[in-house]
């Protein structure tokens, strides 16, 4: 009977977790989580914390669904090393746990400022539902905020403010939100949201040092320019840092990230890895990439387990990933890799349309629609079938994309 | 009406925007909708008319948190 141990239990653990035990009926499987609480919809704490969504719809699963399926559930449990020569992995007070195939579904946590008072209470980052119910508290009891991190997650704490009626102000490093992926037209449509939600974007700025009262509370932050903004909130989305620490002398190959193939494999036999933490090897992109999205994790936790389970190279991962941005009056959608690539093409149709599509080598590698979602599903398929388009970028930037009118593809 | 075009409304799928949500009911957030159950969705409420349940993976009842929240509904 094979033993497969799984870190973590976010959506890439979770859906791991479940394709075992349907390709493995008799396997014995344990999943670890340091979390208090089996899987939840992370990508919906956020509903949570802005005061809009009860606790009850966010949980995913209870303890008896691991239970129903003979999966072993170890809460509030830390893993703190791997032993990759005796397949063994310590934890911090629950024993040690044998493993035949391992599985790394730990994520990141949010990094914290390195500046002055950073760790200051009323001073938040967002990544647990345990985060999510102290930032709803603490805005709900706010005046004013100060959010630091001009990308997507530092969008979701100046909603926060926004839904739970607190003045904020944004602070940014450059002159725009999410500057890699979008222009100065694209970016302020987004700032525009964000003013119509009561959070002021400020240019230029960040943070150089908290200030605190007596009792340790935050009471302003001071950019670089020394400028004093008042708060009693702050919410702090500056990056991610991979929860890697336990895997010191694994010999598990790193670069920002866990490197994995096509099939979740790392270059230690019988370790797998999956979802955030990875840096796999995208077989649309040509090259390793990340990816930091629910549907990604969870495609990932599958993929990984079909290998884990075939003790093979069955099946690769292949994915576009999304990530939304629902906040506005006008909806976000950001696909595959809209960083990436050698050129764009971009246009803004109205005060609240634009889009951008990214390629390489006259590939589309990803993109950003703002206001008008309808060409997505156009654009994905393009990506996935690997068609040269940017010669054709004229097409894509119509309002209403119509493949047809694209040239026949020239036979390779 | 003819039968089959009765059959296709009694099993499509429109949305409802809803103000908020009870304890009970199940919520996804719009990324986790397939590409093509994305487009469905979109389409429907942009163009405020029912989708097929044949083209989506869309259950009466749920909400989806997008711009707003919407609750899926039988037409
Ligand atoms: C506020 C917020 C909003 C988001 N919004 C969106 C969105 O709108 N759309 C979207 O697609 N994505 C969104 N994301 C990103 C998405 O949630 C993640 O990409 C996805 O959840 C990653 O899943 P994962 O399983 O890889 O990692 P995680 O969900 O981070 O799970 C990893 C688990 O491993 C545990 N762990 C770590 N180290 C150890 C250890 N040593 N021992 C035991 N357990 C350990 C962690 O506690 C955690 O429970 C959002 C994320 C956040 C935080």
């Amino acid at each position: 009977m094979t033993q497969y141990v799984i870190i973590g239990d976010g959506i890439s653990g979770s859906s791991a977790a479940e394709t075992l035990r349907e390709e493995d009926p008799d396997a014995k499987i344990t999943v670890i989580t340091d979390e208090g609480e089996p899987l939840y919809n992370r990508i919906l704490i956020k509903e949570h914390a802005k005061g809009k969504l009860p606790e009850a719809p966010i949980s995913i699963h209870e303890e008896e669904w691991y239970e129903e399926r003979d999966i072993e559930l170890s809460l509030d449990t830390h893993v703190t090393s791997v032993d990759t020569d005796e397949n063994v992995v310590h934890t911090h007070d629950s024993g040690d746990i044998p493993y035949d195939k391992l599985l790394v579904a730990t994520g990141g946590t949010p990094t914290q400022l390195p500046v002055d008072n950073s760790d200051a209470d009323g001073i938040h980052h967002f990544w647990t539902f345990q985060d999510a119910r102290g930032i709803r508290e603490s805005a709900e009891a706010a005046d004013n905020a100060v959010v630091v991190g001009a990308g997507l997650l530092g969008i979701d704490f100046a909603a926060v403010c926004g839904a739970q009626g607190v003045d904020g102000k944004y602070l940014m490093r450059g002159d725009r939100w999410w500057r890699y992926a979008l222009s100065g037209e694209g970016a302020e449509i987004m700032h525009e949201g964000m003013r119509d939600v009561g959070v002021e974007p400020v240019f230029d700025s960040g943070v150089d040092h908290f200030e605190t009262d007596d009792d340790g509370a935050v009471t302003a932050a001071v950019d670089p320019n020394g400028d004093r903004y008042d708060c009693d909130f702050a919410g702090v989305a500056i990056g991610l840092t991979f929860n890697t620490e336990f895997l010191r002398g694994a010999g598990l190959e790193q670069d920002n990230g866990i490197l994995v193939d096509e099939y979740m494999q790392t270059n230690v036999d019988d370790i797998y890895a999956a979802g955030d933490i990875t840096r796999f090897y995208d077989v649309l992109l040509g090259e390793q990439a990340q990816n930091g999205s629910w549907g990604s994790a969870k495609e990932q936790g599958r993929v990984a387990a079909v290998n884990m389970a075939a003790d093979a190279e069955e099946e690769e991962f292949q994915w576009v990933s999304s990530y939304s941005i629902t906040h506005f009056d006008f909806p976000f959608l950001s696909f595959g890799h809209p960083t990436l690539g050698d050129e764009h093409a971009e246009r803004k149709y109205s005060d609240t349309e634009w889009r951008r599509v990214a390629f390489k080598d006259g590939k589309i590698v990803g993109g950003v629609l703002i206001g008008d979602l309808s060409p997505q599903s156009k654009f994905k398929q393009l990506m996935r079938n690997q068609r040269v388009v940017a010669d054709q970028a004229e097409v894509l930037l119509e309002k209403q994309v119509d493949l047809d009118n694209l040239a026949p593809e020239q036979e390779q | 009406m003819s039968m089959a075009s009765c059959d296709i409304l009694r099993r499509s799928r429109h949305l409802e925007r809803v103000e908020s949500v009870t304890a009970e009911t199940t919520v996804r957030h719009v990324d986790q909708l397939d590409t093509e159950t994305l487009d469905a969705f979109y389409r429907a409420l942009t163009a405020d008319r029912p989708v097929s349940e044949a083209d989506v993976d869309l259950e009466p009842g749920e909400v989806i948190v997008f711009t707003d929240y919407y609750r899926v509904a039988r037409t």
